[in-house]
């Protein structure tokens, strides 16, 4: 029996001690194949699933090495039914291939006639076969490339993608590293670095990092590698001018470059930056945008907060499998259970990192979370209790009773910048006189929000409210207080986008802090325990302390 | 020739019977008379064949070579003879080994004589027809073919001319059994050779070939014999000379294997091979109890025939996590290992007899307090030795029913030395050493062919089934394993020796191989790591106190090597449900947890425990409210109504555990004015009730004159009228009808009206398009006549119209008994 850092479970799960001696050089065997699922404080949670096996097959592991990773870190006796599995499920992968016939173009091809036999008789990739050519080989329409791989998958006979990308058309992109208009010089982060070179290896994928950590600047780097016309989808206007921002500045590219394709412009540049709203807007029940992927012959196509792509361009996406893909975020969790969608059509996780990792090099600032519960008054609970079940999580969200509690958290941190984050208009209006601070929200104009945006970084203003629109994307480094009031139920990758806004590592290193505030005893502290899940999961512990203790004499510092 | 054997046992010495009996054990079930009887016995077919059944491959073909061998006069042979058949081939067996063989057989008395004058037992024809695989010698066959033998010559000249085809029947029949059975028309097809005579071949590819057994059946190489189910299927046999002719490159007997075929296994890491096992053993263990666990949650209906039935399977199946095969293997072991049962459901004795369920027995506790190796040894124990052969699970029997877990289908009283016999295979070999399954088939093949044959999925069975049961581990045996089946072996030897159990027990209860085992498995933990987003880890197999405790406050996520379980509302809940206070989780938490407590959980704990009982729930028979708290004080204190029990809810409420009708009752008597009141809160005010009978009608309401003739309105009066004509016209109609197709033989001589007739008539009238009355049998066998007119004739129908009815019936024609034309 060694003492290794493992133990491996009989539903593929593996348990990573990380207080263990041997727990990094574990981490990096296992890295390869098997998913990371949470990261808490003491025990790490992988996850062994074909997908992960697959993956880790088409980078170059056999069966073999991943067994022995198993038995040379396990702390017990791996079972051996399990060992079986892993190796038969690797020997599933490549079996078919998808190459490209210098007669007939993309072809599937078998090593293994008997599965090729039985794929083709499958009903789920009628139509997407063309004419069988020999017994080995089938005719693959190349438009066909993305769903065949996809059903594959779900087959459980994942085809190797020999077939290559498209260069696309090239254009120089160089990363300004030497600094760049009189600015300082900087490098990639030993973590951006790896995540490119991940990327760039396996050709398409998603590289997932905390918020805060530079997602943009990886962007950047695979565009330099890739050295082509770009095609960038962002969420939304406000972050598609930071992405142009930070592309001027870190990159050789310059502004005329540089093309903006959202509702109010529609520019189509060598680097094109395109809302993911433009795309999927319809006129007459038709798509009147997707021009766009052919106007130009994109070497790489980045989709920035790539857990928010809408489902249309989950159909796009399918139909531009030649060309290189890079899918860019902080929390794949979908609420609507797509994470594989995502994986079989941009790409596999090509590069995770645990959020405490990055905090613990001091790429993004330690952020202490707290949840605040706040009792409602007699009159807001009897309300609460006879609301429609629909009114419930409103009413209890935007009780009255948080106000003052919020007042006091804001006034516990007179020298912080802070964000005070809902989901209700109303509520947001109250706080913003009761704060008197001034409101962020859906229908503010873009200069509008600019201009607040500015005024915030520069410090002007101490203090923003905003709704929803600032769940991503919106680079605001000074913000180091976040306060929640109210959310869209029980997001969890809200919370961590959320959390995200004040991540960015404060120029003096100090912590950031991140409130909730629920009422106690209402469905708000149901649906705020699971928004919390996904933060639990990467070592984010929540102190829980009750509005009494923030509104009475202050508190003894927790840190 | 009975007595002679008979005769040969009595002169042996005493030793030598006994050496006999012992080699033949079931001569002596029950104890023969004399030796006569023994003798006779000894010669049955199904002796005989018990004791063929335990030979070696190379034993049984000296066995064909000395019945090859027998003088056809007086059916005796000689070693010489067996020898120098058995040593004709190419490649020859040491005479030695021959030899050895030889006196196996003779040892067993399966050939006992002198040396010079060996003799063969009886019986042994019966057993198998063709001794080494070769037919009856020519002569006994067929004349001709016997002629064509006699000339070496012509014989090889023959056989050099057998077309290719041929050739490989020859071939395929030398290698034996030397029948064939041929499909009909084989020999009726022109042979190979007359290819003019014959048309191209369409399947097989343009050239004409024809049937290549007719060929040899004509140039005698092949015999027809009588035999094969029905007329259709011919048999052929291959005449014996032929055989021994075509078996030049292999010697008479064909290739003789002397030795045992090797089994050479890839060497494996043995701590890695005992590590794989003792991994799975775990598994088995775990998934064991969650079966049993769910059975007895939700136990399984016994059905009818037997077994539990597929959808319960699936179930238990699907919660264990397992797929069917291993569930149906697991639940199998348990209940040879005495772990579950059969319970009669009380009460349930209806129709079909009383239903049976399948519950954990009161063994399962004792089993579930043991440690990891003893549970798991007893299972393997039990699975070594249980007459069951789960592959057979999911399979259908002859009657295309499925067989089902637990079912009197899956009994094989074979099963248990299949499995010593693959697993002794695996033990004889070097430790960790990992044969193919081809492998160990072969070899076993070679031991005992008689036996093995056909038992070679049960054999693979054996290897899957052990290695899901981690007694086998990388496909090597492990360490634990090899000791556990020596331990076996023994018990079963000692048990066998020692049939008074004279010795005394002097194992102690922990056998070796659950030291061994014990040595492998992680021990038991009795802490737990506690993390942020609520999770418990134990690392490592928990403590039987510590599993109890986290299953009452946390609930499990996943399990294997460690177990990993959460802290939800819920399952705080729960623990307090069940006694704990919020101070004892603390404590629980503090005193299991390696890692400090994270603020969430203390808190978690004290916000549960804090709305904890905040609701009371209880029963009360009725309830006593009021307004006016001081009456209801006043009640509380008065003596004459303390039988009630009364008790205070609230001010102005208080309970009893009595009805409102007693309640009632002592109330009034004390001189209290209470009123009932209903679920909704109204006042249920009563008076006495008078009996009274059942309501009746008042005659008034009937009419007036009961003799008055009802009188009936215009529409349904021509109804009536329309009704009755109808009758009328269909009377008239069978009225008409001739004697002849009305088939009432009551009216004079039954009219001779052959099918052939009515025919005539019927083809006339479709020509003439005419009427004609059709007597007819029904579907239920009555005789009906109709009129009709008929359209048309063929296929065995008749169609025609009815012009009453305007509808066109068909008439099956068999069914037709007489047509007459419409005069």
């Amino acid at each position: 029996m060694s003492g290794g850092p493992l133990i491996v479970q009989s539903d593929k799960t593996l348990l990573l001690e990380i207080d263990h001696p041997d727990a990094q050089a574990c981490r990096m065997a296992i890295a390869p194949f098997a998913e990371l699922e949470r990261s808490p404080e003491h025990v790490h949670t992988y996850r062994l699933t074909p997908l992960g096996l697959w993956n880790a097959r088409a980078a170059g592991h056999d069966a073999e090495g991943v067994v022995d990773a198993l038995i040379k870190y396990s702390r017990y006796p791996v079972p051996h039914a399990l060992l079986v599995d892993v190796a038969e499920t690797m020997d599933r992968y490549g079996r078919l291939q998808l190459a490209n016939d210098p007669v007939h173009g993309l072809v599937l091809r078998a090593l293994d006639r008997v599965v090729l036999v039985e794929v083709a008789k499958s009903k789920k990739l009628a139509g997407m076969l063309g004419a069988k050519l020999d017994d080995d080989t089938i005719a693959v329409h190349p438009s066909e490339r993305g769903r065949l791989k996809q059903a594959l998958l779900k087959l459980g006979w994942p085809a190797e993608d020999l077939a290559g990308y498209v260069d696309g058309e090239a254009h120089p992109i160089e990363l300004a590293e030497a600094g760049k208009d009189g600015r300082k010089p900087w490098t990639l982060r030993s973590y951006q670095r790896e995540a490119v070179e991940a990327f760039w290896a396996g050709g398409s994928g998603v590289v997932v990092l905390p918020c805060g950590a530079g997602k943009t600047l990886v962007g950047a780097a695979a565009m330099a590698e890739a050295k082509a016309t770009t095609l960038i989808l962002v969420t939304n206007t406000v972050a598609g001018r930071q992405w142009k921002r930070e592309l001027i500045a870190r990159t050789s590219l310059t502004e005329e470059e540089i093309g903006e394709y959202s509702g109010e412009r529609k520019e189509i540049r060598p680097v094109t930056i395109a809302t993911y709203q433009v795309l999927t807007s319809r006129r007459g029940g038709a798509f009147t945008h997707l021009d766009l992927f052919g106007a130009r012959d994109w070497g790489l196509v980045v989709y920035d907060e790539v857990h928010l792509l809408p489902a249309p361009i989950f159909r796009f996406t399918a139909d531009l499998q030649a060309r290189r893909r890079l899918g860019l975020t902080a929390t794949l969790v979908r609420e609507d259970g797509r994470e594989g969608d995502v994986f079989s059509l941009i790409g596999p996780k090509r590069y995770d990192a645990p959020w405490k990792d990055i905090e613990s090099q001091g790429w993004i600032a330690p952020a202490q979370c707290t949840e605040v519960r706040v009792t409602l008054t007699d009159a807001e609970r009897m309300a609460y209790a006879t609301a429609e079940a629909e009114e419930r999580y409103r009413m209890a969200a935007t009780a009255r009773t948080k106000l003052p509690v919020i007042r006091a958290l804001v006034q516990r941190h007179p020298d912080e910048q802070t964000l005070v984050i809902g989901a209700y208009i109303d509520q947001l209006h109250q706080l913003g006189e009761y704060l008197d601070a001034p409101i962020v929200q859906g229908s503010t104009t873009n200069k509008e929000r600019e201009r607040l945006f500015d005024a915030f970084r520069s410090g002007e203003i101490r203090t923003l409210v905003i709704s929803k629109v600032g769940n991503f994307s919106i680079d605001l480094p000074e913000a180091a207080v976040a306060i929640q009031v109210s959310g869209t139920f029980g997001s969890r990758q809200e919370e961590a986008q959320r959390l995200g806004r004040v991540l960015r590592p404060k120029s003096d290193g100090r912590q950031a802090h991140f409130y909730t505030v629920v009422s106690r005893d209402t469905i708000d502290t149901e649906y705020a325990a699971h928004r919390q899940r996904f933060l639990a999961e990467q070592g984010y512990a929540y102190t829980i302390v009750d509005a009494d203790d923030v509104l009475g004499p202050p508190l003894p510092t927790v840190d | 020739m009975s007595t002679s054997l008979a005769d040969h046992l009595r002169a042996l010495p005493d030793e030598s019977l006994a050496a006999l009996l012992q080699l033949r054990p079931d001569l002596v079930v029950p104890v023969p008379a004399d030796v006569a009887a023994l003798a006779i016995r000894a010669q049955s077919r199904v002796s005989v064949s018990r004791a063929l059944d335990g030979l070696d491959q190379f034993t049984l073909q000296i066995m064909d070579a000395a019945r090859l061998t027998r003088d056809p006069a007086d059916g005796t042979t000689s070693v010489d003879g067996v020898l120098a058949v058995a040593t004709a081939g190419p490649h020859p067996p040491a005479p030695t080994s021959v030899r050895a063989a030889l006196d196996r057989l003779r040892a067993r008395f399966l050939v006992y004589g002198p040396e010079h004058r060996l003799q063969l037992v009886g019986g042994i024809d019966e057993i198998s027809p063709y001794p080494a695989g070769l037919g009856r010698p020519a002569a006994e066959l067929d004349a001709r073919t016997a002629a064509l033998c006699a000339d070496p010559a012509k014989l090889r000249r023959t056989l050099l001319a057998a077309p290719p085809s041929a050739r490989a029947i020859l071939d395929r029949l030398a290698a034996g059994p030397p029948v064939g059975s041929v499909p009909p028309g084989a020999l009726q097809a022109p042979a190979t050779g007359t290819d003019d005579d014959i048309p191209p071949d369409e399947t097989n590819g343009g050239a004409p070939t024809g049937s290549p057994v007719r060929w040899l059946v004509d140039h005698r190489l092949l015999v027809r014999v009588a035999g094969g189910k029905g007329g259709t299927t011919g048999m052929v046999e291959l005449p014996r000379e032929i055989g021994l002719l075509l078996r030049r490159d292999t010697g008479p007997l064909g290739p003789l294997r002397t030795s045992p075929p090797p089994v050479a296994g890839t060497p494996r890491e043995p701590k890695a091979v005992d590590s794989a096992g003792a991994g799975q053993t775990m598994e088995v263990v775990r998934h064991t109890e969650a079966l049993l666990e769910q059975l007895a949650a939700e136990p399984a209906p016994v059905l009818r025939s037997g077994g539990i039935g597929v959808r319960d399977l699936r179930r238990l199946a699907r919660v264990a996590g397992l797929d069917e095969s291993t569930a149906a293997l697991l639940l199998e072991v348990a209940y040879a290992a005495g772990l579950t049962g059969e319970v009669e459901l009380p009460g349930s004795a209806g129709r079909y007899g009383a239903d049976q369920q399948v519950l954990p027995t009161a063994g399962y506790e004792l089993w579930r307090a043991g440690s990891l190796a003893q549970r798991w040894e007893q299972l393997a124990r039990a699975w070594l030795t249980m007459t069951r052969q789960v592959g057979l699970v999911g399979q259908r029997d002859d009657r295309d029913r499925p067989i089902t877990v637990l079912s009197a289908e899956a009994e094989r009283a074979g099963a248990p030395a299949a499995r010593r016999a693959v697993l002794g295979v695996l033990a004889d070999l070097e430790p960790a050493a990992v044969p193919t399954p081809e492998e160990v088939l072969a070899l076993l093949d070679w031991r005992a062919p008689r036996r093995s044959r056909g038992r070679e999925a049960a054999h693979r069975e054996v290897l899957a089934e052990a290695a899901t049961l981690g007694v086998t581990g990388l496909g090597a045996l492990t360490s634990y394993g090899r000791l556990l089946l020596a331990e076996a072996t023994a018990t079963e030897e000692r048990d066998t020796d020692d049939p008074l159990g004279v010795r005394t027990e002097t194992e102690d209860a922990a056998s070796t191989a659950v030291r061994a085992l014990d040595a492998l498995l992680p021990a038991p933990v009795d802490h737990f790591l506690v993390q942020a987003d609520l999770t418990v880890v134990v690392p490592g197999p928990p403590e039987p106190a510590l599993a109890a405790e986290l299953e009452m406050v946390a609930e499990p996520e996943s399990a294997g090597g460690a177990s990993v379980y959460r802290v939800t509302s819920g399952s705080v809940r729960r623990a307090l449900d069940a006694g704990y206070s919020a101070d004892d989780l603390h404590d629980l938490f503090r005193r299991r947890s390696r890692t400090p407590i994270p603020q969430g959980l203390t808190y978690l704990i004290d916000d549960v425990a804090r709305r904890h009982g905040g609701l009371r729930v209880g029963s009360a028979g009725a309830y006593l409210r009021s307004d006016d708290e001081a009456l209801l004080a006043e009640l509380l204190a008065d003596r004459r109504v303390g039988e009630l029990a009364l008790r205070r809810l609230a001010p102005t409420v208080l309970v009893t555990p009595y009805q409102t009708g007693r309640m009632l009752a002592v109330l009034r008597e004390a001189g209290y004015a209470p009123v009932a009141e209903d679920a909704t809160g109204s006042a249920v005010l009563t008076r006495p009730r008078a009996r009274r009978a059942a309501a009746r009608v008042s005659v008034a309401t009937r009419a007036l004159d009961p003799l008055a003739t009802p009188r009936l309105p215009l529409p349904r009066l021509l109804g009536v009228v329309e009704q009755i004509r109808r009758g009328d016209a269909t009377a008239r109609a069978a009225r008409r009808a001739p004697a002849a197709v009305r088939g009432t033989p009551s009216t004079g001589p039954a009219p001779v009206h052959t099918h052939s007739d009515a025919l005539a008539v019927l083809q006339q009238a479709v020509r003439d398009k005419a009427l004609v009355w059709v007597g007819y049998v029904d579907a239920h066998g009555a005789t009906a006549s109709r009129l009709v007119r008929p359209v048309s004739l063929g296929a065995g129908y008749l169609r025609a119209e009815d012009e009453r009815t305007e509808m066109l019936h068909t008439f099956a024609l068999h069914r037709i008994t007489a047509a007459v034309l419409e005069t």
